[in-house]
């Protein structure tokens, strides 16, 4: 498989990855996890048990021929297909990507499905890829009429949700799901991995990456499945602790609020788990302006010291008759 | 939980009931959102006050969603859109409340198995997302009556999520009698839902009633009207009473009644705190209602096999 910005290997990768909470009450096992994620029967469910429990799909592959969006309205047609693969991290928290690389020239013609079909995950346009236009535009969103991922990504979400033998639909909280959408284009030689990350309403967060020659693209969408993972944690706990009423009533309402954090949030933060080296300095870019670690560790730590403190104050009202 | 709700006739309070249901448990901190699946008239977006969402629905609401023209259906966050002076204000402890609006220009349609999956697979991811899930069904037996009865079916995808029906009728002959037929007629909610798979007993406890709109004698509203009518109104008041229970929507199978709101006369529209208590438009006893109405919805006391 050639890597991005090399000859012959696609000049942008684009993805969008939906994270949300597994529908079940309890985190799954390993086993359930794998079945779960059997999508497909001739391949296998990928699962690593380091640094955490990591569950991955094959990729599922969408036919797609329409137009890429774009910002300035030039019509690029691309044609191909859209790969899409589902995670489980810890058993708890699913997500999907759907994403394409796309070569900077295609055949001036569309070639026949065969000639498509050789090259998974490739979306192949008829005559140049505008990088730019596209990329903007992928970022902005698309038009009717025009290549729609997220719903490439939610279709697969809604597949999983629908097996009914391992899920029970009984979530332990509610949690809003996210979507990242992301693009990848080469950074220049001698410059380091570099992203641009940005909340806009709804869920929607947008990130523009420049990666190091040769990346391949599933390794981006393996650093944008980290930092999807990391932000929906980030946003979820911060939304249940936003206007949290601690003072309210014996604490039954906090200890409501708080204790379902505690049993299936707290423990799933591990940035860079699988990240690849050489994208690291995407994380650090992010750690040091908007301070993600940080800010959950004090997030965490007030969870705790809430709890604690809720604890103290039943005892002290048991003790006194 | 998943609330249907539905009714026999239109003008029978569903959707501004339905809508100020969903503004109490927002404001008690559940995560609320409200589906308007009354395709060719939807009303939410009125009643939840924002009025662009109309024309931003068109191609992108539910009615186009269900029929596989979206991706994904609009969704709209009402506590940052409305132009309601009050509802602006979230308060804090509320949980979010999101409109996912109907299309104008929707009208009916004939259910087959993509809608069935398209409806499914949404409810799923709201599930996720929301504690409670209203959908307000259009009036009377409709195609998305149909739709929601084989989504909640064993079979359907649904029916393991604890869902309920709310059945709203004015208090008047034809309205007790109407809202009897809905669930009990020939061509009734139970029988459907039975020829579909559902248990019996389990779709019939979990369907009850909602009266709006009923005038209380004793409020202040009536307290001018002459003897003779107080009588009479008495008199129809009991008969109707008697007319229900021989239906079988006596007392035990109402969940709330909704007394007659000047307000709600003039505009569909939320009853707020504000409304009662500073500008004393709206009755207390509105607000009292509709609080009871969002309470009992999830008190398990008040459903089940009666």
């Amino acid at each position: 498989m050639t890597g991005l910005g090399t000859t012959g290997g696609p000049a942008l990768v684009c993805g969008e990855v939906r994270t949300c909470l597994l529908p079940t009450r309890d985190a799954v096992d390993e086993r359930t996890a794998v079945e779960l994620l059997r999508l497909r029967a001739d391949e296998r469910v990928r699962v690593s048990r380091h640094p955490n429990r990591h569950a991955v799909s094959p990729d599922v592959l969408t036919g797609v021929d329409c137009l890429l969006p774009t910002a300035n309205g030039t019509r690029v047609r691309a044609v191909g297909t859209v790969a899409a693969r589902a995670v489980l991290v810890e058993g708890r928290v699913l997500q999907s990507t759907a994403y394409f690389r796309a070569p900077a020239k295609g055949p001036d013609r569309r070639q026949p499905w065969g000639y498509y079909l050789v090259r998974p995950g490739t979306l192949v346009p008829v005559g140049r890829l505008a990088e730019k236009p596209v990329t903007e535009g992928f970022l902005t969103g698309h038009r009717s009429g025009e290549l729609d991922i997220g719903s490439v990504a939610e279709s697969l979400l809604a597949r999983i949700s629908r097996r009914h033998r391992f899920l029970d639909y009984d979530t332990p909280l509610t949690t809003a799901d996210t979507a990242l959408r992301w693009t990848a284009a080469p950074a220049d030689d001698g410059e380091a991995a570099s992203l641009r990350f940005t909340k806009a309403d709804d869920g929607l967060r947008i990130v523009e990456l420049r990666l190091p020659r040769g990346t391949a693209p599933d390794v981006a969408a393996g650093l944008c499945e980290d930092l999807a993972l990391h932000d929906w944690l980030l946003s979820t706990v911060n939304d249940k602790l936003d206007g949290l009423r601690v003072g309210a009533d014996d604490g039954t309402a906090a200890l409501k609020v708080l204790r379902p954090l505690v049993d299936h949030l707290l423990h799933l933060w591990m940035p860079q788990a699988r990240v690849d080296r050489a994208l690291r300095t995407t994380w650090a870019e992010l750690e040091e302006d908007a301070g993600y670690s940080r800010q959950w560790h004090t997030l965490a730590q007030r969870v705790r010291d809430q709890l604690t403190l809720l604890h103290l104050t039943r005892r002290d009202a048991l003790a006194t008759p | 939980m998943l609330v249907f709700a539905a009714s026999d006739k239109g003008g029978t309070g569903r959707s501004v009931t339905s809508a100020n249901l969903a503004y109490h448990r927002a404001l008690d901190g559940d995560d609320v959102c409200y589906l308007d699946f009354d395709f060719g008239s939807p009303t939410a977006a009125a009643v939840f006050d924002l009025p662009d969402v109309l024309s931003e629905a068109e191609g992108r609401g539910l009615h186009s969603y269900l029929k596989g023209k979206t991706g994904e259906p609009l969704r709209v966050d009402v506590w940052a859109r409305t132009e309601h002076p009050v509802l602006r204000s979230r308060p804090s402890g509320s949980g979010r409340l999101v409109l996912l609006p109907g299309d104008r220009t929707g009208g009916e349609f004939v259910t087959d198995e993509e809608n069935l999956h398209r409806c499914v697979d949404l409810v799923l991811r709201l599930k996720r997302e929301f504690d409670l899930i209203i959908v307000d069904l259009s009036a009377g037996r409709s195609y998305a009556m149909d739709l929601a009865l084989a989504a909640t079916s064993p079979r359907g995808g649904l029916g393991r999520l604890k869902n309920r029906w709310l059945v709203y009728h004015r208090w008047t002959r034809q309205h007790v009698m109407a809202a009897a037929e809905l669930v009990y007629g020939k061509q009734g909610i139970v029988l459907a839902g039975i020829a579909m798979g559902h248990v019996p007993d389990a779709l019939n406890g979990s369907i009850r009633f909602v009266r709006a709109a009923v005038p209380d004698l004793e409020s202040p509203l009536w307290s001018q009207v002459s003897p003779a009518q107080y009588a009479w109104m008495r008199q129809c008041d009991k008969e109707l009473e008697e007319l229900a229970a021989g239906r079988g929507i006596g007392k035990t199978r109402v969940l709330s009644s909704i007394p007659l709101e000047p307000v709600l006369q003039w505009q569909e529209r939320l009853i707020t705190d504000e409304d009662v208590h500073d500008r004393r438009i709206a009755n207390n006893e509105t607000w009292q209602a509709m609080g009871d109405l969002a309470q009992r919805l999830t008190d398990d006391k008040f459903w089940g096999q009666l």
